[in-house]
């Protein structure tokens, strides 16, 4: 039943062709390999097995190169009708482990938002896929908008506060912000893609290297989840880029989002799967009430139910949601504002619903099912930072003042 | 509202104890623990900084002392008649600071309540351990060792297996208890604890409660043997591993009271377990609240603080609400077991009693699961972030809702109350 997840998590296969169903195959076979079936060595020595797996899956495999451009080489997976198949590819990263995934799902946002709002801009994808064929691994990480600071006003991106500014003049951009908090990997990251605002207060975004002077990190942030992201806050102080590295569109930013939205989706529910399987195992394997398998239980089985249910949703609405990708290439409101709005509200759910699948599972595998030796502890932590990052503040009350701009007009929230 | 103190309670449930007592526990843990508890989560196989913590709390300021009798040293915490609220006040505050030191601390009563709670008192053994506990300025614990490796959380469902499931079996041979068995889990195993309360079979398979043997074993007897700690999620300041028990000996006189007693004395551990876990859950919530408080003051939405937008302060209200009535519930659930010895009051074993404690148990271990999720949530970016506590919270706690039979037999216990379930 276990190597069985497609025929029990049906997800809709159009679009599907033999090279994507190729590069999905193996991925999978690096997690069942590398990670999964190696699942105590590699808690045991996590930081250094991480390096030596992401090598692989990232170098070895090409997968740094997944959204970089066909024409620079790469995989071409960076257009709103391939988001498919990266959300195929991240859900298996996922279920192996968060933290690859949301390392790759960061990589392949800067180039699909890059890629798109760079038109005649050729350098800044030019200098950035060539830095990606190397045979080094390169980490992007993202800063959005977070909670401003009582106090002191900020402009703001749909209702969230921007924190960072940029300025352009002449043929460079100054970038500037305090204690800024990315995603994750704050430490590792060698570029940043950051919300800023404009000299006029838009929301723009900027690509900073991190060897550009004027730029310093905070100490580690220690964190719930994702241990190998080391995080840290960022300052920049007056920090000059290129000015092809601003993207002087607020819809860049709603794009960003909306990947964002989608590709750690694709993260979480891998783990979502990757704790059924164990919960699963679990359950045919324990017995309570001195002899009743537990999934023979009808209380154990609703509850390992609810488990599949909130997970088989989840996936369908994320598959919906990269069915919708393409259509951010309409004008007016059914066009980009309705997948912002919809990624918001699809991310949001999906989230929360593979959050409770984990919550509900653990309720099954008790003591155990907190243990790192069973490893679902380490997916229910890592979801959970995912969810509360995409959250960016204020639980859910953003995304439904989000919801209700768009579907009923509202003008002040 | 002033503070997190302002949360309810029913004031006249109040034990004579508890604003004295309160203010200079607060003081010893906000001196003791809550600065470091932030580094607790790397110390959880040496315990380094945890166990001066311990030591000052237990040792120092005496807790290990509480339930035993003033003539042995003690504090006669036992003998009076508000045990149970005294236990939360102390499950609370501990719990604000750090749910695993709040755990390893009640356990360490856990197995000693046994003997120590009227009717089932056992002045020889109370006059062989109390030394250990009050004689010394160094934390000193005690655990149940309970679960084992096939029958997960089945020992604590004892009003419907009757004890039938338990492997660890105890042979009496001449004036000495042969004990055999394997378990796992138990708080302040992992090399920790210097007493186990055992709960044995004398007849494995038997569901007769005169078969039910609860044995103390001391840490060092021959044929104990300890694994380390575990690795967790959470928690810490409570260690937890596997013990062996191989051909341990022990007097005969070590088993707590007798057949049908021992079934009886145990069971009253229940409704204890219960009412600390609410404990635990409501100290941690309240810490919740000071923090989270903190956070949508000084952080914005639309440039005005968080909690001034109407939409998050729906959230933030209901989560404010609930530990509000989740403090209320606790002290029900305390004051009923603390009613055990009036007329109108429960005994601790009666079925209502246990499936009205473990529901207010459920219901609280639920609102807390949920709301430190909620909380992570308004913080967002920042709710994984250690420094504002609310994520140590969030891992800690989980386990609570799990532990002693988990929510699944909440609900059972409930349902054979409420609706005179006889085969669930």
């Amino acid at each position: 039943m276990i190597g069985n997840l497609e025929g029990l998590f049906l997800m809709p296969e159009k679009g599907i062709d033999e090279e994507t169903q190729g590069v999905v195959t193996l991925v999978r076979r690096w997690a069942d390999k590398e990670v999964i079936g190696d699942r105590l060595e590699y808690r045991r020595n996590y930081p250094s097995r991480f390096d030596e797996k992401r090598k692989t899956l990232f170098l070895a495999m090409g997968l740094q190169r997944l959204a970089v451009p066909e024409e620079h080489g790469g995989f071409g997976w960076h257009t709103p009708g391939r988001m498919r198949h990266v959300l195929r590819v991240l859900t298996e990263i996922g279920r192996a482990d968060c933290s690859t995934g949301v390392l790759l799902a960061m990589n392949c946002a800067l180039f699909t938002v890059v890629t798109r709002f760079c038109d005649g801009r050729n350098g800044l994808t030019d200098s950035l896929a060539s830095s990606y064929l190397e045979d080094e691994m390169k980490t992007a990480s993202c800063i959005l908008t977070g909670p401003g600071h009582a106090g002191r006003e900020t402009p703001l991106f749909k209702g969230r506060s921007i924190l960072a500014r940029a300025a352009a003049a002449g043929e460079s951009a100054t970038v500037s912000g305090e204690d800024l908090r990315p995603l994750a990997a704050g430490l590792a990251a060698d570029r940043f893609l950051i919300v800023c605002a404009d000299s006029d207060g838009s929301p723009c975004l900027a690509l900073v290297p991190v060897d550009a002077p004027g730029i310093a990190r905070s100490e580690r942030v220690k964190a719930a989840g994702l241990d190998a992201l080391a995080n840290a806050d960022i300052s920049l102080d007056a920090v000059t880029i290129p000015k092809d590295h601003l993207i002087l569109d607020q819809d860049a930013v709603s794009y960003l989002s909306a990947c964002l939205n989608l590709m750690l989706g694709g993260v979480s529910l891998g783990a979502g799967l990757n704790f059924f399987e164990i919960v699963s195992d679990w359950s045919d394997s324990r017995v309570i009430k001195g002899g009743t398998v537990l999934k023979e239980n009808p209380l154990c089985a609703s509850v390992l139910a609810d488990t599949a249910e909130e997970i088989a949703c989840a996936g369908f609405l994320l598959h919906d949601l990269a069915g919708i990708m393409p259509l951010t290439d309409h004008p007016g409101p059914s066009g980009m504002e309705a997948v912002y709005t919809y990624s918001a509200m699809i991310g949001a759910k999906a989230q929360q619903g593979i959050m409770r699948a984990i919550n509900r599972g653990l309720e099954l595998m008790g003591s155990a099912g907190y243990a790192r030796e069973w490893h679902a502890e380490k997916h229910w932590r890592d979801v959970k930072t995912i969810q509360s990052i995409m959250c960016g503040t204020g639980a859910e009350a953003p995304v439904k003042m989000d919801i209700a701009r768009f579907f009923y007009n509202c003008s002040e929230i | 509202m002033n503070g997190f103190d302002d949360f309810s309670r029913p004031m006249e449930y109040i034990s004579p104890l508890d604003r004295h007592f309160r203010s200079v526990l607060r003081r010893y843990i906000e001196q003791e623990v809550m600065p470091f508890r932030r580094q607790y989560d790397e110390d959880w196989k040496d315990h380094a900084i945890i166990e001066p913590a311990f030591d000052k709390l237990m040792g120092e300021l005496g807790l290990q002392k509480a339930l035993f009798p003033p003539e042995h040293g003690g504090w006669g915490i036992t003998r009076s008649d508000y045990i149970f609220r005294f236990a939360y006040m102390l499950c609370e505050e501990l719990g604000r600071a750090d749910t695993g030191m709040a755990v390893a601390l009640a356990v360490t009563f856990w197995p000693l309540l046994v003997i120590l709670v009227e009717p089932f008192v056992n002045e020889r053994l109370i006059a062989e351990f109390a030394p250990m506990f009050c004689n010394t300025k160094k934390a000193v614990f005690a655990a149940n060792a309970m679960t084992e490796p096939q029958g997960g959380s089945d020992i604590e469902n004892m009003g419907l297996l009757r004890g039938r499931t338990i492997r660890t079996t105890a042979r009496l041979e001449g004036d000495q208890w042969v004990i055999n068995g394997h378990k796992l889990w138990p708080t302040n195993s992992g090399g920790a604890a210097s007493l186990f309360g055992v709960p044995c079979t004398t007849r494995p398979g038997s569901d007769d409660l005169n078969d039910f043997a609860f044995i103390y074993v001391p840490a060092g007897a021959e044929g104990v043997t300890q694994g380390g700690p575990y690795e967790k999620a959470g928690m810490a300041a409570d260690k937890n591993g596997d013990i062996f028990f191989d051909h341990v000996r022990v007097p005969a006189w070590y088993r707590a009271h007798g057949p049908g007693s021992d079934a009886e004395a145990f069971y009253q551990l229940i409704p204890f377990g219960q009412v600390a876990s609410s404990a635990f859950l409501t100290g941690a919530m309240m810490n919740m609240y000071e923090r989270l408080n903190e956070f949508v003051s000084s952080r914005t939405y639309r440039n005005r603080p968080l909690k001034e937008n109407d939409a998050v302060a729906a959230i933030i209200g209901r989560i404010a609400g609930d530990i509000d009535i989740c403090r209320i519930l606790g002290h029900e659930a305390a004051m009923m077991g603390d009613r055990r010895n009036k007329p109108y009051g429960l005994p601790l074993t009666s079925e209502e009693l246990v499936g009205k404690i473990r529901n207010i148990k459920d219901f609280i271990s639920d609102r807390a699961v949920e709301n430190f999720g909620k909380a992570m949530d308004v913080l967002g970016l920042y709710g994984p972030d250690r420094d504002w506590d609310i994520e140590k919270h969030w891992r800690d706690i989980k386990i609570i809702q799990l532990w002693m039979g988990g929510k699944q037999l909440c609900q059972m216990e409930s349902a054979r109350y409420f609706f005179n379930c006889e085969t669930v």
